[in-house]
């Protein structure tokens, strides 16, 4: 009996220690995996573009507030003496650099003289050429768990964070072998006095296990667990490389459902700059922060926090590290943490769609996700603000305009920049922050008349048979279709008008005359313009489809406009700038891609007459000293029953499309002009874009011709318009009762003899 | 007989405003496009000397400081046959400012270098819209524009 006992003691023990070396041994396991590899799949983070501030670059002041707004700069009244804040005078922006990859922070005096950076100076009064403020984080490619940091090497972690680290969480850190008994009975002796759990007594080495492996909760058997893990660690990793990886992982902080790990992306989250550029004081808050991420936040319990972060700096200053001085200013000082920019998955969720669908032709999702890509986008956030209010504002207007028949009211909304075809704002909804259906590339419509100037601009480039002043038929048409059914289109005025210039067809958007018209040119000459603008669909051949009926999704038909609004140069669209890897190594960039797809001949005719949409077609409303500084020109559309409302436009370089509707297909009572116009008119009143000059082609010359009948006029000729022809294309004929007004303006003789005088006064 | 200046100068005018009233005013043909027809069979020659082209190109500054010190940084890149960041740089330098032809001038080449020849050309056409382009740089940039 005795035996048998001993024997089961034997082997239970044996037993045990089988367990417990197999327990060990997958703890080991699972140490080494987590800290050689899987702790380091670091989420893709996504960035605005940074705005760039050059000397002699164009700039509007408003906007530029706009951005330092969104960036969370404060404005003072004197000079800016912190990072993170800008004043303003008449002519002048101070702003304090938080500072940003190169960008070194400090203060920078802008002179700003009529829209124009006229000069950019240091504190110390040296010129500077261009500056950068740090883009503002707009969202991240998260895993499951939806940690998210960004790493840093040793050589990125500050050496006074390192020591303030070290004093307030494990002094012994270098001494101990992972666990540190002194610690742990000092916490044991109060816990028991306590009868519950009220220090921790845990070194960093323990904190990093608990962080890796185990739950929150505070049991003897996880601290048991915690300190096995915490001796494996130390047996194969060095101090350093314990130390760095307690300040990439340990939690910080949580946004929404992301959670925030590691000093790296915290200094980010609260200061909105590197590392290396925070002060004593804001380190000291993250440190701090450290014991109760959630109980000393500074967003949430900013008294606790400051109390917290004080007592830091008490700290090493009994550590000597910083002197009673600097305790004392740095004490003084105020949290100044930022609000988050994001919280969950993205602060702008339509045009984080598009970023993923152009992402995902060069990344896998994988990749994504674990390899800490920053992906900076073409985003602009000024853009972006001034698109989200100028649709919710306008939607809010029409609704008190058109009470519950709007109920419902959905929209979409894409600003690129017309030359590049870089996308800078989008919204899907006109609740733009809500996820879900994503209008702007989702929503497949019939685009109306927005069609209409790729019809005209097939026939403008028949430079020899169409003109802008070529008669169009626009009389009752009658077409046969397949199945003996006929098709009779109309206008929305319901009258037929007869024979009217081209110009005047377009800007007034016939549809009669606009039929006519494709169906005179052909299916495949108009399939032609439509695959030279960047429309992969094939047209059906019915004659529908030149007034309208045509189906895309915002997105399509905003970068076929870019190629009109971009001189006939075509430019895929692109939401992305640059994809770098977390070690600042340039991992893909995405050019400039521009073809010429039309003679620029053709484009200037139809931008004349896109341009007239605005002086007297269905844009008309805006005085003409805007029109002028925008160089502005459009198109609105308006789809059977009026179900859909759009509206295509550029004013400076900004291209804009906008699409009101209801997503179960219902009538509405918004016409392009009523609607979709009234969102962009709302937005671009907002940005207030400035153009530049572009030089006018060579062949073209300007005419006089009669806006009704398109032959040739005279400047003082009743009902005369002066319109560009491709030069040879001008009409010939001139009314007898005509001649005499065309006589008055400037003969061909006056034009000699000052060409003659000209060049007596050079020589 | 003897013809002075002045009779000359009187006669022609008298030509002229004959001319004027019985045929329609001659079309104006712009400078460049005048000096392209001039010297247009040279243009091809010129495009196989690249480095001769790449010289002339490196001879043209931004007019604003912000740009020049762009296409300083980007002319380095380019001297260490970085094709990529140079490309970069430019690109950089045209979201600062679109009427520069200083950048258009060097884009086309880049993209020349990189067997982008549809691309060279339409950054040359660009660069043709450039109002403040001086006569050489329109010069320059129809000779790339000609590469279709």
């Amino acid at each position: 009996m005795k035996l048998s006992l001993k024997l089961i003691t034997y082997v239970s023990l044996i037993i045990f220690l089988i367990i417990s070396i197999a327990y060990i041994s997958i703890l080991d396991s699972k140490v080494v995996n987590k800290l050689d590899g899987v702790l380091w799949t670091v989420p893709a983070k996504v960035y605005a573009r940074p705005l760039e501030l050059a000397e002699g670059g164009k700039i509007n002041v408003d906007g530029l507030k706009k951005e330092l707004e969104i960036l969370s700069y404060e404005l003072t009244k004197g000079i800016p003496d912190t990072p993170g804040e800008f004043s303003q005078s008449q002519r002048s922006v101070n702003i304090f650099i938080r500072g940003f990859g190169s960008q070194e922070p400090g203060l920078y005096r802008l002179k700003i003289e009529n829209d124009k950076i006229d000069s950019i100076k240091r504190k110390d009064g040296i010129s500077i050429d261009l500056i950068q403020l740090e883009p503002l984080s707009i969202g991240g490619m998260f895993p499951s768990h939806l940690q998210d940091r960004i790493l840093l090497n040793f050589s990125q972690v500050p050496k006074d964070l390192e020591e303030m680290i070290l004093v307030v969480e494990d002094r012994n850190f270098y001494s101990h072998k992972g666990i540190s008994l002194r610690s742990i009975m000092r916490a044991f002796i109060k816990n028991t006095r306590a009868l519950g759990i009220e220090e921790g007594g845990s070194t960093i080495t323990q904190q990093l296990a608990k962080s890796l492996f185990f739950s929150p909760e505070q049991t003897i058997r996880r601290k048991i667990k915690e300190a096995i893990a915490a001796l494996l660690i130390e047996i194969h990793y060095s101090k350093q490389e314990i130390l760095l990886a307690y300040i990439n992982d340990v939690f910080i902080a949580q946004s929404g459902r992301r959670a925030i790990h590691g000093f790296g992306l915290a200094s980010q989250f609260f200061f909105g700059t590197d590392l290396k550029n925070l002060s004593l004081d804001q380190k000291a808050l993250l440190v701090g922060m450290l014991k109760g991420p959630s109980l000393y936040s500074p967003i949430n319990n900013p008294d606790r926090a400051k109390t917290r972060r004080d007592l830091v700096l008490s700290l090493i200053k009994n550590d000597s590290l910083i002197t009673e001085e600097e305790y004392l200013d740095l004490k003084g000082r105020s949290l100044k943490v930022i609000p988050p920019s994001f919280k969950s998955l993205s602060k702008y969720p339509a045009f984080n769609d598009i970023v993923t669908l152009d992402l995902r032709k060069n990344f896998d999702d994988s990749d994504l996700r674990t390899k800490g890509l920053k992906i900076i986008t073409n985003l602009d956030p000024v853009v972006q603000d001034y698109l989200e209010e100028s649709i919710k504002d306008t939607k809010l207007k029409l609704k008190r305009r058109y009470g519950s028949q709007l109920n419902g009211l959905e929209g979409a909304g894409i600003v690129i920049d017309s030359f590049s075809g870089e996308v800078v704002a989008a919204i899907g909804s006109t609740k733009p922050n809500n996820y879900g259906f994503n209008r702007a590339i989702n929503a497949v419509r019939p685009i109306g008349s927005l069609v209409k100037p790729f019809i005209y601009l097939s026939a403008l480039q028949h430079y020899s048979k169409y003109n802008l002043s070529t008669l169009l038929d626009d009389s009752k048409l009658s077409v046969s279709l397949p199945g003996g059914k006929l098709w009779e289109p109309n206008n929305f005025d319901k009258k037929f008008h007869g024979n009217i210039p081209l110009h005047v067809a377009l800007s007034e958007s016939y549809n009669v005359a606009t039929t006519r018209l494709g169906m005179d040119l052909g299916y495949s000459v108009v399939q032609e313009t439509f695959t030279k603008l960047g429309i992969k669909k094939k047209i059906p051949k019915y004659p529908s489809i030149f007034v309208g009926s045509f189906e895309m999704t915002p997105l399509e038909a905003i970068q076929a406009y870019q190629t009109i609004a971009s001189e006939g140069f075509y430019s895929p669209l692109n939401s992305i700038r640059t994809v770098e890897s977390s070690e600042d190594v340039l991992s893909l960039s995405y050019p400039y891609k521009v073809e010429q797809r039309f003679r620029p001949e053709p484009i200037y005719l139809l931008k004349f007459v896109l341009k007239q949409t605005f002086i007297s077609g269905t844009a008309r409303g805006f005085s003409s000293r805007v029109i002028e500084k925008w160089k502005t020109g459009g198109k609105t559309g308006t789809s059977d029953d009026q179900r859909d409302s759009w509206f295509v436009g550029y004013a400076g370089n900004y291209l804009m499309l906008v699409w009101l509707g209801f997503d179960d297909n219902r009538k509405s009572p918004l016409t392009g002009r009523t609607g979709a116009l009234q969102v962009w008119k709302n937005f671009m009143s907002r940005l207030d874009p400035i153009a530049y000059e572009v030089r006018k082609p060579s062949r073209i010359r300007y005419e006089w011709v009669d806006a009704k009948d398109g032959l040739l006029s005279g400047e003082s000729c009743k009902g005369s318009i002066l319109i560009p022809f491709v030069e040879g294309t001008e009409p010939e004929m001139i009314p007898q009762n005509r001649k005499k007004c065309r006589i008055s303006e400037e003969s061909y003789t006056a034009k000699v003899l000052n060409k003659i005088k000209e060049a007596i006064e050079v020589k | 007989m003897k013809i002075n200046f002045n009779t000359y100068l009187v006669a022609l005018i008298l030509m002229s405003l004959f001319l004027g009233c019985t045929s329609s005013p001659k079309k104006e043909t712009n400078f460049y496009d005048l000096e392209v027809e001039k010297f247009s069979s040279s243009v091809k020659l010129l495009l196989t000397d690249l480095e001769f082209l790449k010289k002339e190109i490196l001879k043209v500054n931004a007019n604003k400081p912000s740009v020049q010190r762009i296409l300083i940084e980007a002319d380095d890149k380019w001297m260490k046959e970085d094709l990529k960041k140079a490309s970069s740089a430019l690109e950089r330098g045209l979201r600062i400012a679109k009427d520069e032809s200083a950048l258009y001038l060097r884009l086309a080449h880049v993209r020349l270098e990189q067997g982008l020849i549809k691309e060279s050309s339409a950054f040359a056409e660009r660069g043709l819209l450039n109002k403040n382009a001086s006569s050489w740089e329109l010069l320059l940039l129809k000779i790339y524009s000609a590469q279709k």
